[in-house]
């Protein structure tokens, strides 16, 4: 097991960062009913490691018993029924989904699994009818239909239903979403407390480490404390006894696009074009986001790039990184960006060196 | 009983449509022939009171110029291919049949015709038929299929006609297969009377139509397909095959068997039936037995009929028969064909119409004919002056291009399809008219980074109709191959034509399911809105084409990439699942950036400790190596520059 999972607090009570948001949590759950609730922040900062602490603050240590299963949906959808393939992960208590799984038949899901939540509530021992909860991951991705739709099964099933949101931007979210909700925002954890915590488990491993090596390691995972656990680890696997100086590998991606990066800055061609093509179909086929690679490629060409540049070219990759999620296919947009990219550049090298 | 089967079948492809037209009950065979009788006389007398009334009302009515009724005529209509059996045939089982309604029915015939049949009808009796039939090649020498392919068959039929008096295994089996039009069966039939031996057709039935299955149904009359009778015709010549054809009378000639309609079968177990019973056909025909295929759409691609003929064909070949291939007519020897006729009727088409007509026929004969005769039957100065007369915009030279180029300007066209290869390789090689050096034409002043040389080609929104390009697939396939047509150091028209397909892309973003309620319109406009957004970019934004030489069109790798990305993801998900024992849904996005790389760190490294000389740079490479290898399997479909 990874130390990200094997280090990532059980309960409220033990949180190393957002105490004081664990705190109100506890309050909120133990004293009174629990409203809907939606978590926000980026990635790594523990929206989720909170949300499983909250469950079982909830529901006891029952909340850890899961199974995963592929179930099938069927939906009626006016005149024809559908059937949907998701993937669940749930507890007596619990329901968590991934409902952007479903495609752009989102919202049938969204409605489909509440309804079905609310048939069968649980009873507890005193007969008092309790509620289930049911966790919706990437809420932001949904799509403006399936986020309308939930807005109103929120209202009807919330005797029986409590929902759990969690999304990296609420500005996604609609407003009224938004507004039935307790909006809790999950800030990225700060140096220093990432610091701590690679420290702690460094204490917990038994690892010597040396002064300044935390800091660098959190410095580099760009405030994610995933990320800063997963580096950590890999530099234990790469080499230990750890040295001060010794280099944190980046991941595997990042590296190429990087290199992608120095390909597009040395030539500037229909070739060279066609090349950098080819690779970020190799970023693709593994999965990364290509609003990621967008991302990514975009600050690794500002590094090496004249002041009087930037601005432009940021321009450009806002503008086709709109496009791209208005398109269907990214690669035409990240190819558009990298074309346009050297047209600026090789009209800036023209004339600067002639 | 052989040849009653094959006589039933013959003249029952001739019966039918007679009595159709005579009696208006769908009665099909002799056994049903006694109803018939007795439905018709029911059916006469009312007619005779019908008459009656009618002439009444003719002498109430002013009288309108009769025309002669004219059962040949319509009769031959009826069934093109032997009209001389046809028209004895007719009189005879109407002087039989109904002996003196038969002027009345004729008139009522006459009557319920609308006047445009009518007068076609007359007309085609006067001048003596369609033009397809009347001049029909007679002799080899008419005949304009390329003098190879007729020297081919000649001498494999006479090989095969001749009397074999060694029991040699001879193939007697022959394939012929070309697009429609270009004389395949005209050649068979001339060279078999050429070489004075008789031919015996197996013509298909008529179709049944579903009103007239469901009152044979009803009537307790079984229904066979097609593919149950021709399966019934090749039992019959393997089992009796000296029976069939030579109990004719008279002095026995040699005879040729033509099948020329191969029955047409939908799925697969039929096609499985027709594919074996051709085999048995051509395995143990004892005459020279000719199967021609008609190739229709071959230019469509993606569709699975080519591919049908295929199988057949090869089934066919497995059974050893040979095969002669017609490719389509050339436009020179259409040309003649058509100023020969021109002669002969004495019709005045000048021959600038001509050499359009032979151009916009596609190599097909019989097209061209017919458009002939069209022409002059409604040729006038006004309709010949039209064609000329540009319809568009452009100036006269360019519309001559235009017409030349396509014949969509054409009335008589017959809509030409070109492979979906051949239009991109048009758009991508993007040729333009460097002659021109002026743009008086044009109604906007551009600026010089704006203007571009005429294209030498038709409207691209035509050239994708031709090709019926869909917009998907035609924007992937620009994407996967204009930067090779792309000058190197363009890198501005690189960055254009990706623009323009970005845009392209977005329009297609649009049209996504998620739009299910809009209207299929909407979606289909923003498709080809799509398609011409791509098409006209790549044109416009390669203003510094790379030099023309051989480029093969590759198919996209973006599908290949988009399955395996796929495939990746649901891999990721598994992986994650396996080996993370915690509670929380995996996260695709977290999981190929975060955790996968890691694990592939620390399975490295275990990997490492393990055997330690492989170094990582290497197995990087290594992964990279098997990456390329399995993508470049995707390559196909290749075309030449042109």
């Amino acid at each position: 097991m990874l130390w990200v999972d094997k280090y990532r607090p059980k309960t409220l009570d033990k949180m190393m960062v957002h105490e004081d948001i664990a705190l109100n949590l506890k309050k909120l759950v133990t004293e009174q009913d629990c409203p809907h609730l939606l978590f926000y922040g980026p990635t790594g900062s523990g929206k989720k490691t909170l949300i499983m602490a909250v469950l079982r603050q909830m529901f006891g240590a029952s909340a850890e018993k899961v199974k995963v299963e592929n179930k099938v949906w069927k939906v009626n959808a006016g005149s024809r029924t559908i059937d949907l393939e998701l993937t669940t992960l749930s507890s007596n208590n619990h329901v968590e989904i991934n409902p952007s799984d479903a495609g752009f038949q989102d919202r049938y899901v969204v409605q489909e699994i509440i309804k079905e939540m609310a048939k069968n509530r649980p009873v507890d021992a005193r007969g008092k009818k309790g509620y289930k909860v049911l966790v919706l991951n990437e809420v932001d991705k949904l799509s403006r239909e399936a986020q309308h739709s939930l807005r109103r099964t929120m209202e009807k099933y919330s005797a029986s239903c409590r929902l759990i949101l969690c999304c990296n931007s609420s500005s996604k979210v609609t407003e009224a979403v938004r507004s039935r909700c307790l909006n809790i925002r999950i800030n990225s954890p700060t140096e220093e407390q990432i610091v701590r915590v690679l420290e702690f488990i460094g204490k917990k491993e038994g690892l010597q480490l040396p002064p300044g090596f935390a800091t660098r390691i959190a410095v580099q995972s760009n405030r994610s404390l995933r990320r800063a656990i997963l580096s950590f680890e890999t530099c234990q696997v790469q080499q230990y006894p750890f040295t001060s100086n010794q280099a944190i590998p980046p991941m595997d991606w990042e590296q190429y696009i990087t290199e992608i990066a120095s390909d597009i800055m040395q030539e500037q061609s229909a070739k060279r074009l066609f090349l950098v093509r080819g690779k970020f179909y190799e970023l693709l086929i593994n999965c990364i986001p290509p609003v990621i690679i967008l991302k990514r490629l975009l600050s690794e060409l500002l590094k090496k790039l004249d002041a009087e540049l930037k601005h432009e070219v940021c321009h450009w990759a806002a503008y086709y990184e709109h496009r791209m999620c208005l398109g269907q296919k990214a690669i035409f947009h990240i190819e558009a960006f990298v074309a346009k990219f050297m047209s600026i550049y090789k009209a800036f090298l023209i004339a600067t060196f002639g | 009983m052989g040849a009653e089967v094959s006589s039933c079948l013959q003249r029952y492809s001739k019966q039918e449509p007679l009595l159709l037209v005579r009696t208006r009950t769908r009665t099909r065979t002799r056994a049903e022939l006694s109803c018939a009788v007795r439905l018709s006389w029911t059916f006469s007398y009312f007619l005779l009171l019908l008459l009656l009334l009618l002439k009444t009302m003719e002498f109430l009515l002013p009288p309108k110029p009769k025309p002669k009724p004219d059962i040949h005529a319509l009769l031959v209509a009826g069934i093109p291919r032997n009209p001389d059996l046809t028209n004895t045939n007719t009189l005879r089982y109407m002087s039989t049949l109904m002996p003196f309604t038969m002027t009345s029915l004729m008139n009522l015939w006459d009557f319920k015709r609308d006047p445009g049949m009518k007068k076609a009808g007359s007309r085609r009796s006067n001048n003596g038929g369609l033009w397809v039939d009347k001049h029909k090649p007679k002799s080899l020498e008419e005949l304009i299929v390329h003098k190879k392919k007729v020297e081919e068959i000649k001498l494999w039929l006479k090989e095969r006609l001749k009397p074999s008096k060694e029991e040699e295994v001879r193939t007697l089996a022959l394939v012929v297969r070309g697009p429609a039009g270009v004389g395949k069966s005209a050649t068979i039939q001339i060279i078999s009377s050429h070489l004075g031996a008789r031919l015996c057709e197996w013509n298909t039935p008529t179709p049944t139509l579903w009103q007239e299955h469901i009152h044979n149904s009803t009537s307790g009359k079984e229904y066979t397909s097609k593919l149950d009778e021709f399966e019934i015709f090749v039992e019959t010549i393997r089992k009796y095959p000296s029976l069939s054809f030579s109990c004719t009378g008279g002095p026995i000639s040699p005879c040729v068997l033509l099948i020329d309609d191969v029955p047409l079968t939908n799925e697969r177990t039929a096609l499985g039936r027709l594919c074996n019973s051709l085999h048995v056909l051509a395995r143990s025909t004892v005459m020279p037995t000719v199967i021609i295929i008609t190739d229709y759409s071959k230019a469509e691609s993606a569709d699975d009929k080519s591919h049908y003929f295929d199988v057949l064909q090869s089934s066919l070949e497995s059974a050893g028969a040979c095969k002669v291939t017609f490719n389509p007519l050339t436009i020179n020897s259409i040309k003649k064909t058509l100023t020969r006729i021109c002669k002969e009727e004495q019709c005045h088409v000048t021959s600038e119409q001509i050499d359009k007509i032979a151009k916009a026929s596609g190599g097909d004969v019989r097209h061209a004919i017919t458009t002939l005769q069209f022409l002059s039957l409604r040729l006038g100065h006004t309709i010949s002056s039209s064609l000329i007369d540009p319809t568009t915009s452009c100036s006269n030279e360019d519309s001559e291009v235009n017409l030349l180029d396509d014949g969509f300007c054409l009335p008589f066209g017959r809509d030409e399809t070109i492979s979906l290869f051949h239009a991109l390789g048009k758009f991508l090689h993007n040729k333009r008219d460097a002659s021109v050096t002026t743009f008086e034409n044009n109604v906007f002043t551009l600026r010089e980074r704006f203007t571009r040389l005429p294209l030498m080609m038709a409207a691209p929104e035509m050239v994708l109709d031709q090709a019926h390009g869909q917009a998907r697939v035609v924007t992937d396939f620009l994407h996967e191959n204009v930067l090779e047509f792309i000058s190197n150091d363009a890198i501005d028209d690189a960055w254009s034509v990706a623009s323009y397909l970005s845009d392209a892309d977005n329009l297609l973003g649009i049209a996504l399911p998620w739009s299910m309620t809009r209207k299929y319109e909407a979606e289909s406009i923003v498709q080809s809105v799509a398609a011409s957004v791509a098409v006209r970019g790549v044109l416009f934004g390669n203003s510094h084409p790379a030099v023309s030489r051989w480029h093969s069109i590759r198919k996209p790798q973006l599908w290949l990439i988009e399955h395996s990305a796929l495939r990746n993801k649901v891999g990721t998900l598994l992986l994650v699942r396996r080996l993370t024992l915690e509670n929380l849904m995996a996260n695709v996005c977290v999981m190929a950036t975060e955790y996968k790389p890691t694990y592939k760190w620390i399975e490295r490294n275990v990997k490492e400790c393990l055997d330690g000389e492989k170094t990582e740079e290497n197995e990087c490479r290594m992964e990279e190596l098997d990456e390329m290898e399995w993508r470049s399997c995707g390559k196909s479909d290749e075309i030449e520059d042109w």
